[in-house]
């Protein structure tokens, strides 16, 4: 019987092959290498003032002295990032889940999402400070706003749109809502709600600096509008440097979840 | 003989089609039947029926003596496409049915190894769906309709996605695999040879409106292999069956011819 069990793939071949992997990351850290180096030589050739473009070395420097500034600063942006971002996962996905299992609540709820996201939430931040004060909450609202949409669109196609023949499948088997939901509509919504995640993330980031930079004493945003005031422009920079590592680690997080949870989906597989 | 199932004066309309009139069989239990017909003859609407995923306009039908009046969870089902959950592995795939239906995956795990065994899927039990060739997937998804025993198993076109050679090689793996529990099968398919290669009776259905044309008994001897291809009496109940959907159609193109005299 077959000729076909050697034309499929073994499921224990072991992939991918390591050594692409190792050659990509070689190619990403010399690529970041040569841009730095000709940053950190070919600017002075053009003579920018360290005030308008400090060198990477310059930097460096800065971001070290002024370490623990940093992380007091950026413990503040990541708390009221993470908390607006959470919010934004459970309150998107349970709208999504909403509009699934209650299809005439579709007809209220999308209108209102629609015209809420035409809005630019930036403009109207301010209303956030007079409502809510200088305090974390106004961030975590901005952080959760900006969030929000992405979620909750992907998880409306994910929970949603299943084959329907999976769903007679199911049916016929005798499948509760309940067990069609957990073994069917959340697996399925997953890789899309990581996606939205990946999008979100930063989103959010936006909101809690943004909210920082219209009032309070804390978080990056506090540090890089000082570092502004004060023209110290590679403290500006080093704040940057902060929220790159922050963001960074943040979609890497999302992306070990993928590889190791989501090995199903088209682009985690490996043949 | 007890009846597996059924189908008493079922007919159903969609807006003003008729996609299935009158249509009248019943099955024997542990047994293999084909309904056998062209596209749009509503075959794969009445499947749906027996499955009482679609309502009929008019009719009744009744499984292992039970009347379908909504979804029946004593059914398994093969669709034309595979149907895998893409994140679970075979066995997993295979055990969909009972866990999603309220059993303990553990319960069961014995039986989907045993179909695996049978199905030729030994060793991909934890390989993923994107990992198994078409007709390797199609296994699966005959074995998890079979996992349950379940007392009717419905199959529509099942081998219909796959290539000439792979689906003669099917039809022989899936014959072997019946023999083996013999639950009751109807099975829809538009391939006269398949149809006569794995039946016990062969239901003929023409389309506009569908409707049942005759019923040929095969009584070719089992388990039938490849030598039956060739025996005259399996040539002889294929030019039978294909006799029902040709003369329909002459009658068709006479019906037409008249119409336009007049």
């Amino acid at each position: 019987m077959s000729s076909e069990v050697d034309l499929a793939i073994a499921p224990d071949v072991p992939s991918p092959a390591p050594r692409a992997a190792w050659l990509g990351s070689v190619r990403s850290v010399g690529a970041v290498a040569v841009f730095l180096i000709v940053w950190q030589f070919g600017v002075p050739l053009i003579g920018i003032p360290d005030y308008v473009l400090p060198l990477p070395t310059v930097i460096a420097a800065r971001f070290v002295d002024t370490f623990g500034l940093q992380l007091h600063h950026l413990a503040t942006t990541a708390l009221t990032t993470l908390a607006g971002l959470s919010i934004a996962l459970v309150v998107g996905v349970l709208l999504a889940l909403a509009v699934v299992y209650v299809h005439a609540l579709k007809s209220i709820i999308m209108p209102f999402l629609a015209a809420f996201n035409s809005i630019p939430k930036i403009a109207i931040a301010p209303l956030f400070v007079i409502w809510f004060g200088l305090g974390a909450e106004s961030k975590i609202l901005l952080a959760f706003l900006l969030a929000l949409f992405p979620i909750f669109v992907n998880s409306l196609t994910g929970l949603g749109e299943i084959e329907p023949d999976i769903l007679d499948l199911s049916r016929l088997a005798g499948g509760s809502p309940y067990r069609v939901f957990t073994m069917v509509r959340l697996m399925h919504a997953t890789p899309y709600i990581t996606d939205a995640l990946k999008v979100a993330f930063p989103l959010a980031l936006v909101g809690s600096i943004v909210g920082e930079f219209i009032g309070g004493n804390r978080g990056i945003g506090q540090l890089v509008l000082s570092a502004q005031f004060n023209l110290d422009t590679p403290l500006v920079f080093a704040a940057l440097v902060s929220i790159t590592v922050f963001t960074t680690a943040g979609i890497g997080l999302i992306n070990l979840f993928e590889r190791r949870f989501l090995r199903w989906r088209p682009s985690q597989r490996t043949r | 003989m007890s009846v597996a199932l059924e189908i008493v004066d079922v007919r159903k309309t969609f807006g003003t089609g008729v996609a299935v009139e009158r249509a009248s069989f019943a099955v024997e239990a542990n047994r293999f039947v084909s309904i056998v017909g062209p596209s749009g003859c509503g075959k794969s609407t009445l499947l749906r029926i027996v499955a009482g995923l679609v309502a009929p306009t008019a009719g009744r039908i009744a499984v292992a003596g039970r009347r379908v009046d909504g979804p029946i969870t004593n059914v398994g089902m093969v669709f034309q496409a595979p149907v895998l959950l893409p994140w679970r592995t075979t066995l997993a795939n295979i055990l969909f049915v009972a866990e999603v239906g309220g059993h303990k995956a553990s319960m069961h795990r014995a039986r989907a190894l045993e179909l695996m065994d049978l199905a030729g899927l030994r060793g991909f039990e934890d390989a993923l769906p994107h990992q198994l060739s078409g007709g390797m997937q199609q296994r699966v998804a005959i074995c998890r309709a079979l996992l349950l025993n379940p007392p009717l198993i419905l199959m529509d076109e099942p081998f219909g996605a796959l290539d000439v050679m792979t689906r003669e090689r099917m039809g022989f793996e899936l014959q072997k695999i019946w023999w083996a529990s013999r639950n009751t099968v109807l099975f829809v398919t538009h391939s006269i040879s398949e149809a006569v290669l794995l039946s016990d009776s062969v239901v003929v259905m023409t389309p506009r409106p569908g409707r049942i044309h005759e019923v040929v008994e095969v009584d070719l001897p089992r388990p039938r292999d490849a030598s039956v291809l060739t025996q005259p009496r399996f040539v002889e109940l294929c030019a039978r069956v294909r006799g029902g959907i040709t003369r329909f159609e002459r009658d068709v193109a006479r019906d037409e011819a008249d119409a336009h005299v007049l």
